[in-house]
């Protein structure tokens, strides 16, 4: 049976996907969903009827775009037909640099040098006096201070009299200064060593610790010693303190009154000369702000 | 200068996390503003502007006394007060009528600028016709021979682009495509200088076509708009590099020794060990088998085997 003819006459019932008279096929951009049309326009029909023009110039690049993205793999979701989109190709600017890496910090290093990896606890943990499960730590967590016990045993060797609630606050008020007192210096340490090492953290990464303590300190001691200059004496009257730090490395240097070769000692004075008068005298009067003034106070 | 936000609470900590910069970033956020002296038309375009680019937008209904060409330090404070680095000023005189500017920031600082005048345009408003929903992803189109070429031209399909495509995705639905943004470059003028662009926005509307791609039909949604390109400034070269710069994580990974050659064909290559004949596994077939030469000690049983072996041979 021949049915070449029934398909003929199904297709003529619909209109065509296929896009004729495009001399330059078409670049696509299917990560953005973007087509790029580089066949030059008619500009004839463009200034005939604009808007009829550009329609079916649309439109036909628009059949030719939605061709490549139904071609596409898809997937079913919740959310009907996905196309799976490639990668995008056009680059765009980002809208913030890239993030700077996070500097090492001492508690890192060390687990680094001893070989301890972290590994994942669950957050609860069953909690034997209640016979519940609660949180490792936080809000109703088993980590409290110890101040809710109804009644608390008093240690032998202390004062009966202490009151051992106040010291079990205490001594958790302790731990949690200690620790924020060690974040604080690893975050000292941290900006110092991405600032001296900004070759490594421009490449992003993790900017080198080895010298971190010894660098900041001298970040502390560059500060102290600027700090002291900025009186208004520049430090000239300013009482000096025993065992306070001096400026290293700045000395003058004294040329010997007699040389045999006197062409330094010229070159440096010519070029003095140079700078106060200008070269050939030529930048020595700005001579169209001159005649404006000579001109105005006429 | 903005003051520096030491959070207090967990919600402001959480907002400034989100600020700060990150591999896969957030989409970017686009202000218009109108300037001290607007038109209808800048006003329409405006809003229309505004419109597709919800919810990414925060629109600036009031005045604002800004000259971005003359003085972009409130582009600054507006870029790091919303977290913001698209921008779309509107401003009207006689000298430059009808004008929009297109503005970028990279790290709160302007990275590049682009001032086109509308020659005519027709809102959203002015076309009866069904409009796309809000936030949808649209699809572009960028019709002309000038859109690689022509700096002017170049950079204003980059600001189409990364003010309209949204998050960059890994799939897309395909009913979700409502609407198309077709830009189409117009021939230069007879100085050679940049010509027209006419920005046209359509709705698809996807028809039986008795094969499984489906005929595309557009309707037009608006807004429509003839532009004409004005000043422009380009971005420093460093700056630019340092805007393009990807990710590590992002980078797509190197799949070792698959290649794709000219005519699109990927092509593999392995690379062998050095075979070993006398090791090598072939079909296992008891004749093959390797035997040691029988040993006075374990006589027996290489004649326990001859046995089995014979007991064969007579059935058959």
């Amino acid at each position: 049976m021949d049915v070449s003819g029934v398909l003929e006459a199904h297709k003529q019932k619909f209109k065509s996907v296929s896009v004729e008279g495009k001399v330059i096929p078409l670049e696509f951009d299917l990560g953005l969903l973007t087509a790029y049309d580089q066949n030059p326009i008619d500009e004839a029909e463009l200034r005939k009827n604009k808007d009829e023009y550009l329609q079916s110039l649309s439109r036909d690049n628009a059949q030719l775009l939605f061709n490549e993205i139904f071609q596409l793999p898809t997937i079913s979701d919740d959310n009907g037909v996905m196309a799976m989109l490639p990668v995008p190709t056009t680059l765009l600017p980002r809208e913030k640099p890239l993030p700077k890496p996070k500097p090492e910090t001492r508690w890192e290093k060390f687990a680094k040098a001893k070989g301890i990896v972290n590994r994942k606890k669950e957050r609860m943990v069953f909690d034997d006096n209640t016979g519940e499960y609660k949180p490792r730590w936080g809000y109703k967590g088993i980590n409290d201070d110890g101040s809710k016990d109804w009644v608390i045993e008093v240690p032998s060797g202390t004062n009966p009299m202490e009151d051992q609630y106040e010291a079990r606050r205490d001594a958790k008020k302790e731990r949690i200064d200690k620790n924020d007192k060690r974040r604080q210096r690893n975050l000292e340490e941290g900006a110092v060593a991405s600032k001296m090492d900004q070759k490594t953290v421009n490449k992003g990464e993790r900017p080198n610790m080895d010298n971190a303590r010894s660098m900041k300190r001298k970040e502390i001691e560059n500060q102290i010693l600027i700090s002291k200059n900025s009186t208004a004496s520049a430090g000239k009257f300013d009482d000096a303190i025993k065992g306070d730090l001096k400026p290293k490395g700045i000395k003058r240097k004294f040329e010997p009154n007699v040389t045999a070769d006197l062409s330094k000692e010229k070159a440096g004075n010519m070029s003095i000369l140079d700078r106060v008068v200008g070269k050939n005298g030529e930048d020595l009067v700005n001579v169209r702000k001159a005649i404006k003034a000579t001109k105005s106070r006429k | 200068m903005l003051r520096t936000i030491t959070p207090r609470n967990a919600r402001v900590k959480r907002v400034l996390k989100n600020r700060e910069a990150k591999t896969e970033e957030n989409i970017k956020t686009a202000i218009f503003i109108r300037g001290s002296q607007t038109s209808q038309i800048v006003n329409d375009a405006l809003a229309d502007l505004y419109m597709l680019k919800k919810p990414y937008a925060v629109n600036f209904t009031k005045k604002n006394q800004i000259h971005p060409f003359e003085d972009h330090s409130n582009l600054q404070f507006f870029s790091q007060k919303n977290d913001a680095s698209l921008f779309v000023i509107g401003t009207h005189s006689k000298k430059r009528p009808n004008t929009l500017t297109f503005a970028r920031m990279f790290d709160h600082q302007l990275l590049d600028m682009l001032e086109v005048s509308i020659e005519k345009g027709t809102p959203m408003s002015g076309f009866k016709t069904p409009k796309s929903a809000i936030g949808m992803k649209p699809c572009f189109m960028f019709n002309g021979d000038m859109w690689d070429q022509n700096p002017n031209y170049i950079m204003f399909k980059s600001m189409i682009l990364d003010f309209y495509h949204g998050q960059t995705v890994d799939k897309v639905a395909l009913a979700g495509l409502e609407y198309v943004i077709s830009v189409t470059s117009g021939p230069l003028t007879s100085e050679g200088k940049p010509g027209k662009i006419y920005l046209r926005t359509y709705t698809i509307v996807l028809k039986r076509s008795g094969v499984k791609l489906p005929r595309i039909e557009l309707v037009e949604m608006g807004p429509s708009m003839d532009m004409t390109f004005g000043r422009m400034t380009e971005a420093k070269v460093d700056v630019w590099k340092q805007s393009l710069r990807v990710p590590k994580e992002l980078k797509p990974k190197k799949k070792k020794n698959i290649t794709k050659d000219v005519m699109g064909d990927t092509v593999g290559r392995i690379h062998m060990g050095r075979q070993d004949f006398d090791k090598i596994q072939t079909r296992k077939m008891k004749g093959l088998k390797k035997r040691t030469a029988p040993t006075e000690d374990d006589k027996d049983s290489s004649e326990k085997k001859q046995r089995v072996d014979d007991n064969d041979d007579d059935e058959e």
